[in-house]
């Protein structure tokens, strides 16, 4: 299992601005293996998708990213994504490792059909027209389109949901071993995010695909993703498989997290919002990134940045009091709840 | 194509001819001592002039109506039935008095040069409106995009005529580079041959700078465009799908932000031939533009109705073009609007 396909190494990613410096990913360090699907998961503006685009070296001008993020095709030499050149990155986008984000309601360009997206894209990278766009055709019946139509159509003619499957089946056109989903089924209703879900996961038993999956919905990713790691603050601050993040959470904040989460099934007055307020990007964090919101917090916690710790195989935290944290920071529908009320 | 979208914006284009021509046509009669009447001043001055005696009314009138295709003791609707009719089935705009020559006579004559400063004058401006434009959205907020951009708006300010007779005074006068008038040579013979060329292209030159001024503004404008398509998201997935890069320059970003500019470039055909009355009238060059000054100077009444009759047609027509064709160029307009 332990097989990286992905190895991030230290990595940071600032934008200078009038107010300073905003550390917008801090000292990242990250393993993603080959043929998972690694959730992502954080709340809006933790950093997530920068650390996603940073993987494709794709952070947006004028940002800057340093550390390392190494490559490994399942065959030939590792790949040094941050010093690749121009020519070197246009390749790797898209044919090792191709990414779908938030604003797929506006990925195609709009004077164009969508056929001709999929053909510059073979014609770019230099492959056989005619049997990309075959297989074209193929993919966009997997993703339960009508190729004929959709491949006629400009994108203003198709629904949200019909660009965000098509977007999906570019991106598996030059058959990538990785592909980043930064919140792609944000903007889509409920039952079309199921059914992209499920999509996805076929695709991936059939394209041995490696999924990285981003999102602020935690439930969303329960269902889909092999391990879970949680962002807070610019940095990870958990990482483990879902199961042992749903049942036995370490950090006080995924704990938090998993108890804000909303649920038809608990009533309103257990879900519990976290106090206080997400840190300044700009701010320069002594200590835990979480101690002002952190019941356990102490002395140590405010001196030092907790570092990340092995809580048991495959299972890192990042927190001083872990072992305290169940019985401080209690997921509703734990026996603690229950003796509260 | 949707022949309900075609025949709408062609009965929309038709309707915005009558009117314009109706409009000029009353606005001209309503105006103190009409034109007929003027023109009876006109002919009775010169026939004093040429001591030919005393003229009757009935002959004058008949002049008048020579003139004019009206006869100017009808009732005001009945002239305009007149007018209307005379051009629809004769083709006739009536003669022009100062020239004595039919109106369509001159007016035709002198199109092709007229054309062809504000053609050349409308493509400079405007290609190198994109250019400038491109660059300066590529280089946002550097210093070449700070400096042409307050220099395009300091040219913007400056009315386009100011700068033909700058160009005149510094090219022309002082250092003789350029004629400062005509359209070709006084000594060169007209023909198909090199120093005929050379001589119009020469004699073009100022006015078509002067007036390709008018359309630099559109610099600005490209480079909004062009800003805002930087930020699309469909930007950002074409470089993330490794396209090349003058694939995205062209197809993603030029493409994208010449769009909103098309109508505007032909509603720009009407700006160019209004301007064209100023410009030829400094550079003394004898396109329509000057046909229409020195007919308004001469209250020449035929040629002047004629010539506003074909710059409004030109300017509809564009407007037209512009209509019908957009849809081929966006596909989101789909020539229709209504079959969402």
């Amino acid at each position: 299992m332990s097989d990286p396909i992905f190895e991030v190494r230290n990595l940071n990613v600032s934008f200078a601005g009038s107010r300073g410096t905003s550390r917008v990913v801090r000292d990242v360090d990250l393993d993603v293996y080959r043929e998972e699907t690694l959730g992502i998961v954080g709340e809006s503006g933790s950093g997530k998708s920068m650390l996603a685009s940073a993987l494709l070296n794709a952070v947006v001008e004028p940002g800057t990213t340093t550390g390392t993020v190494t490559y490994r095709p399942p065959d030939g030499p590792a790949v040094s994504v941050l010093e690749l050149s121009e020519q070197e990155l246009r390749r790797f986008r898209w044919e090792e490792i191709a990414m779908v984000f938030q604003g797929a309601m506006s990925s195609f360009n709009p004077v164009m059909r969508i056929r001709r997206h999929f053909r510059e894209t073979l014609q770019d990278h230099n492959r056989n027209i005619e049997a990309g766009l075959e297989r074209a055709e193929s993919l966009l019946e997997s993703v339960y389109l009508d190729p004929d139509r959709v491949l006629d159509a400009y994108p203003h003619e198709l629904s949200g949901g019909m660009k965000q499957r098509a977007l999906i089946a570019l991106s598996l056109l030059l058959e990538p071993q990785v592909i980043v989903m930064d919140e792609p089924t944000a903007a889509l209703d409920l039952l079309m995010q199921r059914s992209i879900v499920s999509l996805l996961e076929e695709l991936q038993a059939t394209h041995d695909l490696t999924i990285v999956f981003i999102t602020h919905d935690l439930p969303l990713l329960t269902k889909l993703a092999d391990r879970l790691t949680v962002m807070y603050a610019f940095q990870l601050i958990e990482t483990a498989p879902v199961d042992a993040i749903l049942y036995d959470a370490a950090h006080p904040y995924t704990r938090a997290l998993l108890s804000a989460t909303p649920d038809l099934d608990v009533a309103v007055d257990e879900m519990h919002a976290i106090d206080g307020t997400k840190p300044d990007p700009v701010a320069e964090i002594d200590g835990c990134s979480y101690h002002p919101r952190c019941p356990l917090a102490n002395e140590q916690c405010v001196r030092t940045d907790p570092p990340s710790t092995s809580h048991s195989e495959q299972h890192t935290a990042s927190c001083f009091h872990y072992e305290q944290a169940p019985a401080a920071v209690p997921i509703r529908g734990d026996d603690l709840a229950e003796a509260d009320r | 194509m949707n022949w309900n979208y075609f025949s709408k914006r062609f009965g929309q284009a038709l309707l915005t001819l009558a009117t314009t021509i109706t409009l000029s046509f009353v606005l001209y009669h309503a105006m103190p001592g009409s034109p007929a009447e003027s023109l009876k001043n006109v002919i009775l001055s010169q026939q004093a002039a040429s001591g030919s005696g005393t003229v009757d009314l009935e002959r004058l009138n008949r002049m008048v109506s020579m003139y004019t295709n009206i006869q100017p003791d009808e009732p005001l609707h009945v002239q305009y039935y007149q007018y209307i009719h005379q051009i629809v089935i004769e083709g006739s705009l009536g003669t022009s008095i100062y020239e004595n020559k039919p109106v369509t006579a001159l007016i035709f004559e002198r199109v092709p040069w007229s054309m062809f400063i504000s053609v050349y004058a409308l493509t400079i401006g405007y290609s190198l409106s994109i250019l400038i434009g491109s660059v300066m959205a590529y280089t946002e907020k550097s210093r070449f995009d700070s400096v042409s951009s307050s220099l395009i708006i300091g040219l913007n300010s400056v009315p386009y005529y100011i700068v033909g007779l700058l160009l005149i005074y510094v090219l022309a006068i002082q250092n003789e580079l350029f004629p400062y008038g005509g359209r070709v040579g006084s000594n060169v013979a007209a023909g198909f041959n090199v120093t005929f060329m050379q001589s119009i292209v020469w004699h073009a030159t100022l006015p078509v700078i002067s007036m390709s001024m008018l359309g630099l503004g559109g610099a600005l404008t490209m480079r909004g465009n062009a800003v805002r398509v930087l930020g699309e998201d469909y930007l950002r997935v074409a470089s993330l799908r490794g396209l090349r890069r003058s694939r995205i320059a062209t197809q993603y970003v030029g493409r994208n932000a010449i769009l909103p500019m098309y109508t505007q470039f032909m509603i720009g055909i009407a700006g160019v031939f209004s301007s064209a009355v100023i410009v030829e009238q400094i550079f003394t060059y004898p396109g329509v533009g000057l046909l229409m000054y020195n007919a308004i100077q001469t209250q020449d009444y035929p040629l002047l109705m004629g010539s506003l009759i074909i710059f409004t047609s030109v300017t509809v027509v564009g407007i037209f073009i512009a209509d019908v064709t957009y849809g081929f160029v966006d596909p989101r307009i789909s020539a229709g609007g209504t079959d969402e």
